[in-house]
């Protein structure tokens, strides 16, 4: 049991430091980034190539973030001219173009084949204990995140971005320059999308470009709707709640007897798809509150 | 309609509780061998997956009518892998810590094959798959020998495609390929075969999943002058493509894998345009008895002939393989049963068909199980050779014309 719930646990710390960049990107700035995923695949292939490199992992995991932040600086240039809607397709595009171009270029990434055997952290300590290593390491990186965004949050910087959420007209008549700052923030949640995808890679062991689909970023969405808009402790409890109710369900097979096995599994996603409706209708603020509307 | 977060979470609470409670509360004292059966239910894989995981239950069914295995009663535990690597690798976590399986059979997809391999290895528990990537037969996927695949890898297929174009006296291929794992690895494996026959391929083409037309590709293809097409395709993007052929006019024959050319490719594009069609499928050991068995219980279960699902054939035959290996061992332990899977799977033995029968057998000596999928002899990378099947199409019908063996 312990084991599966540290898998658990991992998976939902990825999902934390996914929710953390968009938070920065949309609960603060109002970045509608539909293409989150795309960072996500560049972190876990960067990190997974220069790993089979014999890079150390280390190296390997900043390379995953800078690489990601890099690639989001085009994207930063792109929303100089475009807003909330127009954005939001150029994001969805980009990350459809990072899953083809991964695809394509069989070369680097062995395309759809996809690369098996990716090294693990902590691989020589074995078995559970490395589990829990992993585990207590990734926990350390998300707390070290969420420390950044509040401090991000609580800055002049961060008061900022705030405002061009609010009202961006109101911020270039103050004579601030927008575009500087969304392109600053997209780099900076491209970069936590980057490491969440080093940590997947390096956990999972086998990445192909079939795992990095728009639904992975509308996941990232459900969760900060959930945990509440533009909090960084929903982004946490997002997460949470979304591992809550897609793992929490494997469990209704044991209250719910006299459904067969086969039509258990539709059960049970038709169970989270209701969930999460009841949850949104009940409190459609998340649960933590939309800071944006307060 | 909103509702204060205390209130909220009280609810979250109290129904986790609920649910969770009857796991702890439930206690387990009988000797049960827990197998877990992770089939993809949900997902692209769905057509196959619920067919698979009822026939690894009905399986386990029969095992234990005829007294379970090695003293011990098979008890599955059924995980849906979403065809989704994180979603199966989460419910591979789960069958191994929470419900301490000692097998798991029936993953489909390569993608999450390969990603639940490393748990199996790492906990020491055997897995039974039917994907066909090559990169599963050798480590790191298989370093500790654990994994056995019952479907032809891609790479046998494209090998059966060479055997063919050249049993028709074809002289210039070319070739097609869905870009996916299983596309490229037919196309690739025909390329290498081919070659290898001191052949000369005149042009691949690589196409992209999900187009409305894949015009422009064909026109590359049809430009090299091929007298045969081999394609590593699936149904939505073959029914395209062979309509778009057929306005195009030019005369040229076409190889195919089965789950494309099938009886649904002749309902979507009509018989003339599929004549001389020539369709390529590993053949289940249809006259074998075990095919029999297997036929009536997929029957019973589902109302459907067992043709209509080949992976539940295989998945038929990982439940009884188990546990006639466990049998054998007299064990519940993975070295032991892991030992003399081959032994009673492979030749030299008496040939048996059904689990009842080979127990029976077991006591006086060697066997060699025939399946009903294949006749499951396994090589040393645990993949076994099934026997491929050459269908032409002929006025609307998939005629078997011969077996190929490679």
């Amino acid at each position: 049991m312990e084991a599966y719930l540290v898998a658990i646990g991992i998976i939902a710390l990825i999902y934390v430091i996914l929710s953390l960049g968009l938070t920065l990107q949309y609960g603060l700035t109002g970045l509608i980034n539909f293409g989150h995923v795309g960072f996500f695949a560049i972190g876990a292939y960067t990190s997974a190539l220069l790993a089979f490199q014999g890079v150390p992992l280390v190296l390997c995991f900043a390379a995953a973030a800078v690489l990601a932040g890099i690639a989001a600086w085009p994207i930063g240039l792109v929303s100089l001219r475009l807003r909330d809607d127009y954005f939001a397709i150029v994001t969805l595009g980009f990350s459809e173009v990072v899953r083809i171009v991964i695809t394509s270029e069989k070369w680097l990434t062995s395309g759809v084949q996809g690369l098996p055997g990716v090294p693990r952290l902590y691989e020589e300590l074995g078995g559970f204990t490395a589990q829990l290593a992993v585990f207590a390491t990734i926990l350390a990186v998300t707390l070290l995140g969420i420390w950044m965004i509040r401090r991000i949050a609580g800055s002049p910087f961060g008061r900022l971005i705030e405002a061009i959420r609010d009202n961006e007209e109101a911020v270039q008549a103050l004579g601030k320059d927008p575009a500087r700052f969304k392109i600053q923030v997209l780099v900076v949640g491209a970069a936590f999308a980057g490491i969440a995808g080093a940590f997947y890679a390096h956990y999972i062991t086998y990445i192909v470009p079939d795992q990095f689909i728009p639904l992975v970023t509308f996941y990232v969405w459900m969760a900060i709707i959930m945990g509440g808009v533009g909090r960084v402790s929903g982004a946490v409890v997002g997460s949470a709640i979304l591992m809550l109710f897609l793992e929490g369900s494997r469990f209704l097979r044991d209250v719910l007897p006299g459904v067969s096995e086969v039509d258990m599994a539709s059960v049970r996603i038709g169970a989270v798809g209701f969930l999460l409706i009841l949850f949104i209708m009940y409190r459609p603020q998340g649960l933590m509150g939309d800071y944006t509307k307060r | 309609m909103t509702t204060t977060r205390r209130q909220f979470l009280g609810t979250i609470g109290a129904t986790t509780a609920l649910i969770g409670a009857p796991t702890i509360l439930r206690a387990q004292s009988q000797p049960v061998f827990r197998v877990g059966a992770l089939c993809p239910v949900t997902g692209s894989g769905s057509p196959y997956g619920s067919g698979m995981q009822k026939m690894i239950i009905a399986a386990a069914e029969a095992v234990n009518a005829a007294g379970g295995a090695a003293g011990h009663k098979i008890e599955i535990v059924a995980e849906d892998t979403q065809t989704s690597p994180q979603a199966a690798v989460l419910a591979a976590k789960k069958l191994i810590d929470v419900n301490k399986v000692q097998a798991i059979l029936g993953t489909w997809s390569s993608g999450v094959s390969l990603a639940v391999v490393p748990l199996t290895n790492d906990a020491n528990i055997i897995l039974m798959n039917t994907s066909g990537a090559p990169a599963l037969s050798t480590p790191p996927a298989n370093a500790k020998g654990l994994s056995y695949r019952y479907q032809a890898t891609n790479d046998r297929f494209g090998r059966a495609f060479a055997e063919i174009a050249e049993k028709e006296g074809f002289k210039r291929p070319a070739t097609m390929a869905f870009n996916n794992a299983s596309g490229i690895g037919n196309t690739e494996g025909f390329r290498k075969a081919w070659e290898a026959k001191g052949g000369k391929v005149v042009e691949n083409v690589v196409y992209e999943p999900s187009q409305p037309t894949y015009r422009s590709e064909l026109q590359r293809v049809l430009a090299a002058n091929p007298d045969v097409i081999v394609t590593g395709s699936y149904l939505p993007d073959t029914t395209i493509i062979m309509r778009e052929w057929f306005q195009s006019g030019q005369p040229v024959k076409w190889i195919m894998p089965g789950w494309a050319a099938s009886p649904d490719l002749v309902k979507a594009v009509g018989a003339d345009v599929l004549e001389g069609v020539i369709s390529v499928d590993s053949v289940s050991n249809e006259n074998a008895p075990s095919y029999k068995a297997y036929d009536e219980a997929f029957r019973k279960v589902t109302g459907q002939p067992g043709q209509s699902n080949v992976y539940a054939a295989m998945t038929w035959d990982m439940m009884n393989v188990l546990a006639l290996a466990m049998e054998a061992a007299n064990s519940t332990e993975t070295a032991a049963i892991n030992a003399k899977i081959r032994e009673i799977a492979n030749p030299e033995g008496e040939k048996v068909y059904t689990y009842a029968a080979a127990k029976e057998a077991l006591k006086k000596g060697e066997i060699n199980y025939e399946g009903a999928s294949s006749i499951l002899d396994f090589d040393q990378y645990g993949d076994v050779t099934p026997d491929f099947g050459v269908f032409f199409i002929e006025g609307g019908k998939l005629n078997r014309r011969y077996v190929v063996k490679i």
